[in-house]
Protein backbone atom coordinates (compact mmCIF):
# COMPACT_ATOMS: atom_id res chain seq x y z
CA UNK A 1 0.00 0.00 0.00
CA UNK A 2 1.21 3.27 -1.05
CA UNK A 3 1.63 6.15 1.34
CA UNK A 4 -1.36 8.15 -0.32
CA UNK A 5 -3.65 5.34 0.10
CA UNK A 6 -3.15 4.78 3.75
CA UNK A 7 -3.68 8.99 4.23
CA UNK A 8 -6.95 8.37 2.65
CA UNK A 9 -7.70 5.24 4.90
CA UNK A 10 -6.34 6.14 8.13
CA UNK A 11 -9.13 7.42 10.05
CA UNK A 12 -11.40 4.17 9.28
CA UNK A 13 -8.02 2.43 10.45
CA UNK A 14 -8.18 4.24 13.49
CA UNK A 15 -11.80 3.42 13.69
CA UNK A 16 -11.57 0.43 13.35
CA UNK A 17 -13.80 0.17 10.15
CA UNK A 18 -11.97 -1.11 7.29
CA UNK A 19 -12.38 -4.55 6.31
CA UNK A 20 -9.67 -7.10 8.24
CA UNK A 21 -7.11 -7.11 4.80
CA UNK A 22 -7.08 -3.27 4.09
CA UNK A 23 -6.56 -2.97 8.13
CA UNK A 24 -3.39 -5.58 7.89
CA UNK A 25 -2.19 -3.30 5.26
CA UNK A 26 -2.46 -0.25 7.26
CA UNK A 27 -1.31 -1.80 9.92
CA UNK A 28 1.79 -2.84 7.88
CA UNK A 29 2.85 0.15 6.14
CA UNK A 30 2.70 2.29 9.42
CA UNK A 31 5.17 -0.38 11.00
CA UNK A 32 7.75 0.41 7.89
CA UNK A 33 6.92 4.30 6.92
CA UNK A 34 8.03 6.50 9.83
CA UNK A 35 6.40 9.55 8.26
CA UNK A 36 2.66 8.13 8.06
CA UNK A 37 3.06 6.20 11.33
CA UNK A 38 3.80 10.06 12.70
CA UNK A 39 0.77 11.51 11.53
CA UNK A 40 -1.00 8.61 12.32
CA UNK A 41 -0.22 9.15 15.67
CA UNK A 42 -0.74 12.63 15.56
CA UNK A 43 -4.34 11.58 14.33
CA UNK A 44 -5.04 9.57 17.20
CA UNK A 45 -3.90 12.25 19.66
CA UNK A 46 -6.36 14.60 18.05
CA UNK A 47 -9.51 12.22 17.53
CA UNK A 48 -8.91 10.82 21.49
CA UNK A 49 -9.61 14.21 22.55
CA UNK A 50 -13.25 13.46 22.15
CA UNK A 51 -13.45 11.00 24.83
CA UNK A 52 -12.03 14.09 27.27
CA UNK A 53 -14.61 16.56 25.69
CA UNK A 54 -17.76 14.84 26.78
CA UNK A 55 -19.59 16.25 29.59
CA UNK A 56 -19.61 13.48 32.83
CA UNK A 57 -20.49 15.61 35.32
CA UNK A 58 -23.84 17.92 35.56
CA UNK A 59 -24.06 21.06 36.56
CA UNK A 60 -26.13 20.80 40.18
CA UNK A 61 -27.45 24.28 39.34
CA UNK A 62 -28.98 23.83 35.93
CA UNK A 63 -32.67 22.83 36.94
CA UNK A 64 -32.90 26.10 39.20
CA UNK A 65 -31.39 28.12 36.29
CA UNK A 66 -34.09 26.58 33.64
CA UNK A 67 -36.85 27.34 36.35
CA UNK A 68 -35.72 30.81 36.71
CA UNK A 69 -35.60 31.29 32.74
CA UNK A 70 -38.99 30.18 32.47
CA UNK A 71 -40.67 32.03 35.52
CA UNK A 72 -38.83 35.35 33.79
CA UNK A 73 -40.10 34.33 30.77
CA UNK A 74 -43.81 34.05 31.63
CA UNK A 75 -43.46 37.10 33.76
CA UNK A 76 -42.57 39.05 30.41
CA UNK A 77 -45.12 37.76 28.44
CA UNK A 78 -48.30 38.82 30.57
CA UNK A 79 -46.88 42.51 30.83
CA UNK A 80 -46.66 41.94 27.29
CA UNK A 81 -49.88 41.31 26.96
CA UNK A 82 -50.74 44.48 29.01
CA UNK A 83 -48.67 47.25 27.38
CA UNK A 84 -50.23 46.03 24.09
CA UNK A 85 -53.95 46.03 25.48
CA UNK A 86 -52.16 49.87 26.79
CA UNK A 87 -51.23 50.55 22.78
CA UNK A 88 -53.68 48.99 20.93
CA UNK A 89 -57.24 50.36 23.01
CA UNK A 90 -56.10 52.57 25.80
CA UNK A 91 -54.62 55.04 23.30
CA UNK A 92 -57.29 55.24 21.01
CA UNK A 93 -59.34 55.77 23.82
CA UNK A 94 -57.14 58.66 25.34
CA UNK A 95 -57.12 60.17 21.75
CA UNK A 96 -60.75 60.29 21.79
CA UNK A 97 -61.16 61.93 25.69
CA UNK A 98 -59.11 65.00 24.20
CA UNK A 99 -60.15 65.26 21.25
CA UNK A 100 -63.72 65.04 22.76
CA UNK A 101 -62.52 67.59 25.23
CA UNK A 102 -60.83 69.69 22.67
CA UNK A 103 -63.63 69.94 20.94
CA UNK A 104 -66.13 70.46 23.93
CA UNK A 105 -63.12 73.08 25.06
CA UNK A 106 -63.27 74.85 21.76
CA UNK A 107 -66.98 75.18 21.92
CA UNK A 108 -66.59 76.94 24.96
CA UNK A 109 -64.21 78.78 24.23
CA UNK A 110 -66.15 79.84 20.81
CA UNK A 111 -69.41 80.77 23.57
CA UNK A 112 -67.21 82.39 26.16
CA UNK A 113 -64.99 85.27 25.30
CA UNK A 114 -63.22 85.96 29.38
CA UNK A 115 -62.21 82.18 29.73
CA UNK A 116 -59.90 82.24 26.21
CA UNK A 117 -57.34 84.20 27.73
CA UNK A 118 -56.39 82.03 31.21
CA UNK A 119 -56.61 78.80 28.35
CA UNK A 120 -53.83 80.30 26.07
CA UNK A 121 -51.66 81.61 29.25
CA UNK A 122 -51.79 78.05 30.51
CA UNK A 123 -50.73 76.38 27.13
CA UNK A 124 -47.70 78.89 26.56
CA UNK A 125 -46.49 78.23 29.67
CA UNK A 126 -46.42 74.43 29.17
CA UNK A 127 -44.80 74.36 26.05
CA UNK A 128 -41.57 75.63 26.69
CA UNK A 129 -41.39 73.64 29.96
CA UNK A 130 -42.21 70.26 27.62
CA UNK A 131 -39.02 71.91 25.26
CA UNK A 132 -36.86 71.75 28.14
CA UNK A 133 -37.81 67.97 28.40
CA UNK A 134 -36.86 67.44 25.20
CA UNK A 135 -33.84 69.17 24.41
CA UNK A 136 -32.43 68.06 27.84
CA UNK A 137 -29.15 66.02 27.46
CA UNK A 138 -29.27 61.93 28.61
CA UNK A 139 -26.26 62.44 30.80
CA UNK A 140 -27.50 65.67 32.76
CA UNK A 141 -30.60 63.54 33.37
CA UNK A 142 -28.74 60.74 34.31
CA UNK A 143 -26.65 62.38 36.83
CA UNK A 144 -29.32 63.40 38.92
CA UNK B 1 -40.84 7.72 36.65
CA UNK B 2 -40.80 6.27 33.11
CA UNK B 3 -40.61 8.39 30.26
CA UNK B 4 -44.04 8.32 29.55
CA UNK B 5 -45.20 9.28 33.17
CA UNK B 6 -42.99 12.26 33.04
CA UNK B 7 -44.53 13.26 30.04
CA UNK B 8 -48.78 12.79 31.11
CA UNK B 9 -47.52 14.68 34.79
CA UNK B 10 -46.03 17.13 31.95
CA UNK B 11 -49.35 17.78 29.89
CA UNK B 12 -50.86 17.98 33.12
CA UNK B 13 -48.75 20.86 34.11
CA UNK B 14 -46.60 19.28 37.03
CA UNK B 15 -43.35 21.08 38.17
CA UNK B 16 -42.15 17.84 39.37
CA UNK B 17 -42.23 16.42 36.67
CA UNK B 18 -40.31 18.87 34.46
CA UNK B 19 -37.69 18.69 37.35
CA UNK B 20 -37.20 14.87 36.89
CA UNK B 21 -37.37 15.41 33.08
CA UNK B 22 -34.79 17.82 33.22
CA UNK B 23 -32.56 16.11 35.49
CA UNK B 24 -32.94 12.87 33.80
CA UNK B 25 -32.18 14.21 30.34
CA UNK B 26 -29.47 17.05 31.26
CA UNK B 27 -26.74 15.64 30.53
CA UNK B 28 -27.78 14.08 26.78
CA UNK B 29 -29.19 17.58 26.31
CA UNK B 30 -25.87 19.56 27.31
CA UNK B 31 -23.27 16.99 25.62
CA UNK B 32 -25.55 17.30 22.14
CA UNK B 33 -25.61 21.02 22.49
CA UNK B 34 -21.92 20.82 23.53
CA UNK B 35 -20.71 19.26 20.77
CA UNK B 36 -21.94 21.49 18.02
CA UNK B 37 -21.25 24.48 19.97
CA UNK B 38 -17.86 23.66 21.61
CA UNK B 39 -18.63 26.32 24.49
CA UNK B 40 -19.62 24.68 27.68
CA UNK B 41 -21.32 28.11 28.87
CA UNK B 42 -22.76 28.53 25.29
CA UNK B 43 -24.16 24.60 25.51
CA UNK B 44 -26.17 25.16 29.07
CA UNK B 45 -27.52 28.31 28.23
CA UNK B 46 -28.79 26.35 24.54
CA UNK B 47 -29.89 23.26 26.60
CA UNK B 48 -31.88 25.49 28.90
CA UNK B 49 -33.53 27.10 26.37
CA UNK B 50 -34.41 23.51 25.07
CA UNK B 51 -35.97 22.38 28.15
CA UNK B 52 -38.42 25.92 28.33
CA UNK B 53 -39.08 24.74 24.82
CA UNK B 54 -40.32 21.31 25.84
CA UNK B 55 -42.11 22.79 28.45
CA UNK B 56 -43.79 24.94 26.28
CA UNK B 57 -44.71 22.55 23.71
CA UNK B 58 -45.87 19.60 25.21
CA UNK B 59 -49.01 19.44 24.46
CA UNK B 60 -48.08 18.62 20.68
CA UNK B 61 -45.47 16.18 21.84
CA UNK B 62 -46.93 12.96 20.43
CA UNK B 63 -46.92 9.53 22.88
CA UNK B 64 -45.42 7.22 19.71
CA UNK B 65 -42.84 9.14 19.61
CA UNK B 66 -39.41 8.76 21.85
CA UNK B 67 -39.12 11.77 23.90
CA UNK B 68 -34.99 11.19 23.69
CA UNK B 69 -35.44 11.78 19.67
CA UNK B 70 -37.22 14.51 20.39
CA UNK B 71 -34.92 16.09 23.08
CA UNK B 72 -31.92 15.63 20.53
CA UNK B 73 -34.12 17.06 17.21
CA UNK B 74 -34.53 20.40 19.38
CA UNK B 75 -30.94 20.50 20.53
CA UNK B 76 -29.51 20.20 17.44
CA UNK B 77 -31.92 23.10 15.64
CA UNK B 78 -31.31 25.47 18.44
CA UNK B 79 -27.54 24.66 18.70
CA UNK B 80 -27.19 25.15 14.85
CA UNK B 81 -29.05 28.29 15.02
CA UNK B 82 -26.89 29.10 17.41
CA UNK B 83 -23.79 28.69 14.61
CA UNK B 84 -25.71 30.71 12.00
CA UNK B 85 -25.93 33.91 14.20
CA UNK B 86 -22.24 33.45 15.43
CA UNK B 87 -20.96 32.62 11.84
CA UNK B 88 -22.48 35.81 10.25
CA UNK B 89 -18.63 37.75 10.52
CA UNK B 90 -16.56 34.68 9.67
CA UNK B 91 -17.39 34.02 5.72
CA UNK B 92 -13.80 34.73 4.63
CA UNK B 93 -11.87 33.13 7.42
CA UNK B 94 -10.21 29.41 6.37
CA UNK B 95 -9.84 26.53 8.69
CA UNK B 96 -6.16 26.99 8.84
CA UNK B 97 -6.30 30.81 9.69
CA UNK B 98 -9.05 29.26 12.84
CA UNK B 99 -6.80 27.21 14.08
CA UNK B 100 -3.94 29.66 14.30
CA UNK B 101 -5.61 32.70 15.80
CA UNK B 102 -6.88 30.05 18.71
CA UNK B 103 -4.03 28.76 18.84
CA UNK B 104 -2.20 31.99 19.36
CA UNK B 105 -4.63 33.14 21.68
CA UNK B 106 -4.09 30.13 23.97
CA UNK B 107 -0.22 30.44 24.06
CA UNK B 108 -1.49 34.15 24.92
CA UNK B 109 -3.72 33.39 28.30
CA UNK B 110 -1.04 30.69 28.85
CA UNK B 111 1.23 33.70 30.54
CA UNK B 112 3.98 31.33 31.54
CA UNK B 113 4.37 27.86 30.25
CA UNK B 114 5.95 26.65 33.34
CA UNK B 115 2.73 27.12 35.35
CA UNK B 116 0.95 23.80 32.92
CA UNK B 117 2.54 20.62 32.45
CA UNK B 118 2.75 20.62 28.36
CA UNK B 119 0.79 18.20 27.50
CA UNK B 120 -2.19 19.84 28.84
CA UNK B 121 -1.05 22.66 26.56
CA UNK B 122 -0.82 20.34 23.52
CA UNK B 123 -4.54 18.98 24.71
CA UNK B 124 -5.89 22.65 24.22
CA UNK B 125 -3.95 22.90 20.87
CA UNK B 126 -5.46 19.56 19.99
CA UNK B 127 -8.64 20.36 21.08
CA UNK B 128 -9.05 23.32 18.82
CA UNK B 129 -7.58 21.99 16.13
CA UNK B 130 -10.46 19.15 16.34
CA UNK B 131 -13.08 22.11 17.07
CA UNK B 132 -12.07 23.91 14.31
CA UNK B 133 -12.39 20.96 11.79
CA UNK B 134 -15.62 19.85 12.96
CA UNK B 135 -16.84 23.29 12.53
CA UNK B 136 -16.41 23.34 9.34
CA UNK B 137 -18.24 20.44 8.05
CA UNK B 138 -21.18 21.15 6.16
CA UNK B 139 -23.94 20.87 9.04
CA UNK B 140 -25.50 17.62 7.89
CA UNK B 141 -22.33 16.00 8.23
CA UNK B 142 -21.34 17.72 11.33
CA UNK B 143 -24.98 16.67 12.89
CA UNK B 144 -24.48 13.25 12.18
CA UNK B 145 -20.85 13.35 13.38
CA UNK B 146 -21.62 14.55 17.19
CA UNK B 147 -24.70 12.85 17.79
CA UNK B 148 -22.33 9.31 16.61
CA UNK B 149 -19.04 11.00 18.85
CA UNK B 150 -20.31 12.76 21.59
CA UNK B 151 -23.70 10.68 22.33
CA UNK B 152 -22.55 7.50 20.71
CA UNK B 153 -26.09 6.90 18.83
CA UNK B 154 -26.19 4.40 16.54
CA UNK B 155 -27.27 4.93 13.00
CA UNK B 156 -30.66 3.64 13.59
CA UNK B 157 -30.90 6.44 15.94
CA UNK B 158 -29.45 8.83 14.22
CA UNK B 159 -31.75 8.29 11.47
CA UNK B 160 -34.49 8.90 13.73
CA UNK B 161 -33.26 12.13 15.08
CA UNK B 162 -32.45 13.47 11.29
CA UNK B 163 -35.27 12.11 9.45
CA UNK B 164 -33.46 9.91 6.79
CA UNK B 165 -32.40 6.88 5.91
CA UNK B 166 -30.28 4.51 8.00
CA UNK B 167 -27.60 4.75 4.45
CA UNK B 168 -28.03 8.87 3.93
CA UNK B 169 -26.15 9.14 7.74
CA UNK B 170 -23.63 5.82 6.69
CA UNK B 171 -23.12 8.00 3.96
CA UNK B 172 -22.96 11.37 6.03
CA UNK B 173 -20.67 9.97 8.19
CA UNK B 174 -18.53 8.55 5.90
CA UNK B 175 -17.90 11.95 4.48
CA UNK B 176 -17.92 13.54 7.72
CA UNK B 177 -14.70 11.48 8.47
CA UNK B 178 -13.12 11.54 5.13
CA UNK B 179 -13.40 15.62 5.39
CA UNK B 180 -12.06 15.74 8.93
CA UNK B 181 -9.18 13.54 7.72
CA UNK B 182 -8.55 16.53 4.92
CA UNK B 183 -8.42 18.72 7.54
CA UNK B 184 -6.07 16.89 10.16
CA UNK B 185 -3.80 16.55 7.23
CA UNK B 186 -3.48 19.89 5.80
CA UNK B 187 -2.80 21.03 10.00
CA UNK B 188 -0.38 18.44 10.15
CA UNK B 189 1.81 19.42 6.85
CA UNK B 190 1.02 23.26 7.64
CA UNK B 191 2.21 22.84 11.39
CA UNK B 192 -0.92 24.65 12.69
CA UNK B 193 0.09 23.74 16.31
ZN1 LIG C 1 3.83 6.04 4.24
Amino acid sequence: MKCKAVHSKLIFFLERELPEPEMKAVREHLAACPECALFAEEMRKTLSILETEKVSEVNPYFYTRVKAKLDRQSEIQPSGIRSLVLVRVLQPVAFSIILILGVYGGVKMGATGAKTGSAFTAEQEMVPYLNEMDVEPLETFLME
Amino acid sequence: MSDQEIIEQLKQGSETAFRKLVESHQRLVVNTCFGLVHNREDAEDIAQDVFIEVYRSIQQFRADSKLSTWLYRIAVNRSLNHIRDNKKHKWFQSFEKDVEARNRQILQVESSPADHPGYEMENKQRAVILQEAINSLPENQKVAFTLNKYEELSYQEISEVMEMSVSSVESLLFRAKKNLQKKLYKCYKKKCM
